[in-house]
């Protein structure tokens, strides 16, 4: 079963990712697939009592999710290449405009270093690339303890903090 | 100028940590050359042609003399005794060991100082005007605006992963003085309608395979918006900007493929849902950060005569290598870091550390770097000239070149450079020989030269009155002339005079455009303008002409 780090522990993973077969806790689809079942033009393939996640690929508009963002409970990212940048932006966007509470998931090629900016992107989940210290990674979320941008989760607002002390 | 606080010091301890991890876990093999090289160009660290490459930051080129002491420290302690000062006024080490990499960024960082984003594909560091602060035209002081950016993009989470390299310069004065035309963002300090300071925002400039002014696309905004309008400008660029070709990559192309006006919608609409969130400044924390940067207490002296009397050579560096204030009774002095024979912005320690001393004495305990790789002692009573020039003369700095073709801007080359085609630093000393009457150069006028090693274009030749442009050619170095181009307030891209000409012509390449220009100026006409005037076609003649 695939290992993830999610809330800070290395757990299993108990969602199928598409391709995958399909997960009695949770199935991951594509946004297309996602939306077309939202829609009613396909049927769900997650089995009964089953979540619906979905996975976003670096040119989707995670603007779509908006109507769902109360509902979903598994937001994927992917990565395909470990310089991708584009989830930086859909994940930040997720949690701070569309108010999207549930699991939020860097995959793909998510290397030990760049989990602590992803986290600050609103990112709680994290399946890494294959050979990716998962024990190490979950230690990176605490690499730096300050810094400088208001982004979600910041109490501090800290080009400001000449004010606040 | 500004000082850190308890989070900045803590934040650049953290990011030494970082990188001493990710260094070690390279060593031991557990990180691939592949892996390794995002996070240490992220850290400024280039593995070069013969070493590691460590380029160190030094924001919007404003240094104290602590810090220049401790950059002469670096040059003894971790490579050969000198550093060499770049077009975007940092400082890079050319032959530092990568295990002892970790040990400099800790040194560094004991004078508030770091390698952070100095490379890699995020926001690099802001420059900005090397007369801010001191200069008569000013309307505002850019550096809290650039210290307030530079805190903004500093491991900014979202922006670290853009699509390609990101530079943002922010001059105060209607004289550009930091190549704003040619960056990713150019900032331009304005008064607003009802006189209140904002900025004319210019998008998408850059030198590069793909030569670009920067377009404006926001006339003014004012200042409290600065951080949330960046903020969109970078969003819109990283979701939309070209990931699959290394080459198109920049924001320029983005902006030339959406065109401007969908690229400015794109822009606003994304700030309209930002500018008033926990983006905006408030007058508060800018006066706060303006207070860093407040000017000295000045003495209330005259203007007076410094040259009456004294020898020739105080006088030409007076004329060339000095410039006016906005105080009365001081001047700001330019160190030459362009010695006949000295590759353009290298420095020795000891100039270092003599300089140092110097600005300590004399000037404001500070030195500000240029981005045509020179320095500046900003605040020179005129009544101390005369010692300054003795004392610079002592170190080697005081060349009474600044402004003319021996001030060249010129990158590392093939001598340093893996992405290099051809040299600079011998094309530059080629030249310094072939014109080495000074006398000569003074009656050339304003004369900027600018070479790069390969089409990144680091010497940002297409910007220079001319450019030279290293490529290879069947194996050989071969060199390509532009003429007409200016990084000014007047910015314009330079026109390419004809085929590549060998390397052992260059010199005399020069020597053949410059004849034309002295033939057919008229009274005070500079080589830019002659070449604006009349075009390039005269030149061409004669430099092509069968019989030369």
């Amino acid at each position: 079963m695939r290992q993830i780090v999610k809330h800070r522990q290395c757990q299993a993973d108990a969602w199928s990712m598409p391709g995958e077969a399909a997960a009695a806790a949770g199935v991951v689809v594509s946004l297309a697939d996602y939306l077309a079942v939202q829609a009613g033009t396909l049927a769900s393939p997650a089995p009964a009592g089953a979540a619906l996640g979905v996975q976003l690929e670096p040119a989707d508009d995670e603007a779509q999710l908006l109507p769902f963002a109360a509902q979903l409970q598994l937001v994927v990212v992917n990565f395909p290449k470990s310089a991708e940048g584009r989830g930086y932006t859909q994940g930040r966007m997720l949690r701070e405009r569309y108010g999207y509470c549930g699991e939020l998931r860097a995959a793909g090629a998510v290397l030990l270093d760049q989990v602590f900016l992803l986290a600050r992107c609103g990112f709680d989940a994290f399946d890494m690339a294959p050979g990716e210290n998962l024990t190490l990674a979950a230690a990176e979320l605490d690499r730096f303890s300050v810094a400088y941008q208001t982004v979600v989760g910041t109490v501090v607002q800290p080009h400001r903090r000449g004010q606040v002390g | 100028m500004y000082r850190y606080d308890t989070l900045d010091h803590t934040l650049v301890a953290e990011r030494v940590a970082q990188f001493r991890d990710q260094t070690q876990r390279f060593l031991a093999g557990q990180l691939s050359e592949d892996e390794f090289k995002p996070l240490r160009l992220r850290n400024g660290l280039y593995i070069q042609t013969h070493a590691p490459m460590l380029r160190v930051a030094v924001p919007y080129g404003l240094l104290s003399t602590r810090q220049v002491r401790m950059l002469a420290h670096l040059a003894r302690k971790y490579d050969r005794g000198y550093g060499h000062f770049t077009t975007r006024q940092n400082i890079q080490y050319n032959w530092p060991k990568l295990e002892e990499v970790p040990d400099m960024l800790a040194d560094l960082a004991t004078v508030e100082m770091h390698a952070i984003q100095t490379s890699g594909n995020c926001i690099r560091n802001t420059t900005a005007d090397h007369f801010a602060g001191i200069a008569p035209d000013e309307i505002d002081d850019p550096r809290p605006y650039c210290e307030i950016i530079r805190q903004w993009s500093t491991l900014h989470p979202e922006f670290n992963y853009l699509p390609r390299k990101f530079k943002i310069a922010v001059t105060g004065s209607p004289a550009d003085r930091a190549a704003s035309q040619v960056h990713d963002i150019g900032l331009h300090l304005r008064r607003g309608p009802d006189g209140q300071i904002g900025f004319e925002v210019l998008v998408g400039g850059g030198l590069g395979r793909t030569p670009i002014i920067g377009k404006v696309i926001r006339d003014f905004l004012p200042r409290e918006h600065l951080l949330s309008y960046l903020e969109a400008v970078l969003r819109v660029y990283n979701r939309a900007g070209r990931r699959d070709n290394i080459y198109k990559a920049r924001i320029k192309i983005l902006v030339k493929a959406m065109g401007e006006e969908a690229f400015r919608a794109a822009v606003e609409q994304e700030w309209a849902l930002i500018r008033d969130t926990a983006l905006l400044l408030d007058v508060v924390e800018i006066d706060r950060m303006r207070k860093y940067f407040r000017p000295l207490p000045y003495e209330k002296l005259p203007d007076i005569d410094v040259t009456a009397g004294r020898e020739a050579a105080f006088v030409a560096w007076y004329r060339h290598n000095t410039r006016v204030h906005k105080v009365s009774g001081y001047r700001a002095v330019m160190v030459s870091l362009k010695t006949p024979g000295i590759a353009p912005g290298d420095m020795t320690a000891e100039q270092m550390d003599g300089l140092a001393d110097l600005a300590d004495r004399i000037s404001s305990g500070e030195v500000r770097s240029t981005h045509d790789q020179n320095l500046v002692l900003g605040e020179v009573r005129q009544q101390d000239l005369y010692e300054t020039w003795q004392r610079l003369t002592a170190l080697g700095l005081a060349t009474a070149n600044i402004g003319t073709l021996a001030d060249m801007i010129c990158c590392p080359g093939l001598d340093f450079c893996s992405l290099a085609n051809a040299s600079s630093i011998s094309i530059a000393h080629q030249i310094t020989e072939r014109f080495s009457d000074i006398d000569y150069l003074y009656d050339l006028g304003p004369l900027e030269i600018k070479m790069s090693g390969c089409m990144n274009a680091c010497g940002h030749h297409h910007v220079g009155h001319i450019g030279i442009l290293g490529v290879d050619k069947h194996g050989e170095e071969w060199y390509q002339i532009t003429i007409g181009g200016s990084a000014s307030g007047d910015s314009s891209l330079g026109e390419v005079i004809g085929p590549s000409v060998a390397k052992l012509e260059v010199a005399n390449t020069l020597a053949a455009l410059l004849d034309v220009y002295v033939s057919i100026r008229e009274e005070d006409e500079t080589f830019l303008q002659v070449v604006r005037r009349v075009g390039v076609t005269p030149f061409r003649e004669r430099v092509y002409a069968p019989n030369r």
